[in-house]
């Protein structure tokens, strides 16, 4: 589970960290096949949070997560289970976001959701099979 | 001996049946905080999407949008009132259009954005938007709002952050203050001047000629088309076209 879980956040750091960095130079992350909706997404007024790219968070939950994954013990499991569940929320909500009220999709921001509801499915097992359960 | 081997077995017993209770009583605590989490993270969720679903479908005027998409579509191409590209394009095309009008919208998001790139920046052609007011009596107070900006250089911005944040077609939207928001977010200026001159008689004259030189090329809808270049004879009406039609009339307009 756990070696799941690190190749799973590592993906996520990727995928972040290329929305943020495309985003940072004034531009969006390019979409495949010529869609537009990367661009789209990347312009609307939900992209950022408190002025910041909501990938940059994404960027550090991804890494905590990461940090949970190589960790043993009942806090590492209940915190990677936090903390993919807060991201499994905004996922949700954002891919909400997405189809009804900006009405694009980013396939980058899919891929993030994907990765995320990956995550959340190995921590929910993790902590659900294993809490209390000696390291 | 074997009397104190036996209580050592049950000490033993007795230490492992603790640890295994302590154990079971944390996981149970556990599991009861991520349950509790769960809960509480789908109900947020659901909270966010029921307030975003709630929310104004556009003309809000506390919430301009997409006014970075627009800045981007328009940078670097001249304007003079509400004509769009070079003075001296040889084709010019004319968009009757009315700001209220939804078809319009779906138009200015996907139709001319191509027309805008191919067309209008390498300086073939220049786009006119003249008022065609059908939808009801706020489109007359809308077209007049982006006539005043155009003569501040900001028409086109006006027209099409309006057209993005549209609201729906039968709601009345278009106030004083919703036509602010956009002026300012198309970076009018001279906000007070612009305010005069929307309620001018001169200015409100314009947008009833132009709707009825739009019924007099026979349009009955918005947007219709019409373009004028050195192939063509005067003004050609096109009416209302499908997606790519235009670059075509443009090409066949020039010659």
């Amino acid at each position: 589970m756990r070696g799941v879980a690190t190749f799973l956040a590592t993906l996520g750091v990727a995928v972040s960290t290329y929305i943020a960095i495309a985003d940072s130079g004034g531009g969006s992350p390019v979409c495949l096949g010529g869609s537009h909706g990367c661009e789209t997404v990347a312009n609307s007024s939900y992209s950022h949070l408190l002025g910041v790219n909501i990938a940059v968070f994404g960027i550090f939950g991804y890494l905590i997560l990461f940090a949970a994954a190589l960790s043993r013990g009942d806090g590492a499991r209940l915190g990677g289970f936090a903390v993919s569940l807060v991201g499994f929320g905004y996922s949700v909500y954002l891919t909400y976001l997405e189809l009804f009220q900006i009405e694009a999709v980013c396939q980058w921001c899919v891929a993030s959701a994907i990765v995320m509801t990956g995550l959340f499915a190995v921590n929910a097992i993790r902590m659900v099979g294993y809490a209390g359960k000696p390291a | 001996m074997s009397g104190r081997k036996d209580r050592e077995e049950r000490r033993e017993e007795r230490l492992r049946a603790e640890e295994e209770a302590a154990g079971g009583d944390r996981r149970r605590r556990l599991l009861q905080v991520a349950s509790a989490a769960v809960f509480l993270t789908a109900a947020v969720v659901l909270v966010l999407i029921v307030v975003n679903a709630n929310k104004s479908s556009g003309g809000d005027a506390s919430s301009i949008q997409h006014v970075d998409t627009v800045e981007s579509l328009l940078h670097g191409i001249p304007q003079r009132g509400l004509t769009l590209g070079e003075p001296g394009a040889k084709v010019t095309l004319v968009e009757f259009g009315d700001l209220k009008c939804p078809v319009c919208k779906a138009f200015s998001e996907e139709v001319i954005p191509p027309v805008i790139e191919s067309k209008v920046r390498d300086g073939s052609a220049k786009i006119e938007f003249r008022n065609f007011t059908i939808i009801d009596a706020e489109s007359t107070p809308a077209g007049a709002a982006a006539i005043a900006a155009g003569k501040q250089g900001r028409g086109w911005q006006f027209i099409e952050i309006f057209y993005r944040n549209q609201g729906n077609e039968t709601a009345h939207y278009v106030t004083g203050e919703f036509l602010m928001a956009v002026a300012k977010a198309a970076g009018v200026a001279d906000i007070a001047r612009w305010n005069r001159e929307r309620k001018s008689t001169r200015i409100l004259a314009e947008v009833a000629k132009t709707t009825e030189e739009a019924e007099g090329l026979g349009f009955e809808g918005t947007p219709s088309f019409a373009v004028s270049g050195p192939a063509g004879e005067g003004l050609e009406a096109l009416g209302t076209v499908e997606a790519g039609a235009l670059e075509a009339a443009i090409d066949h307009a020039a010659g």
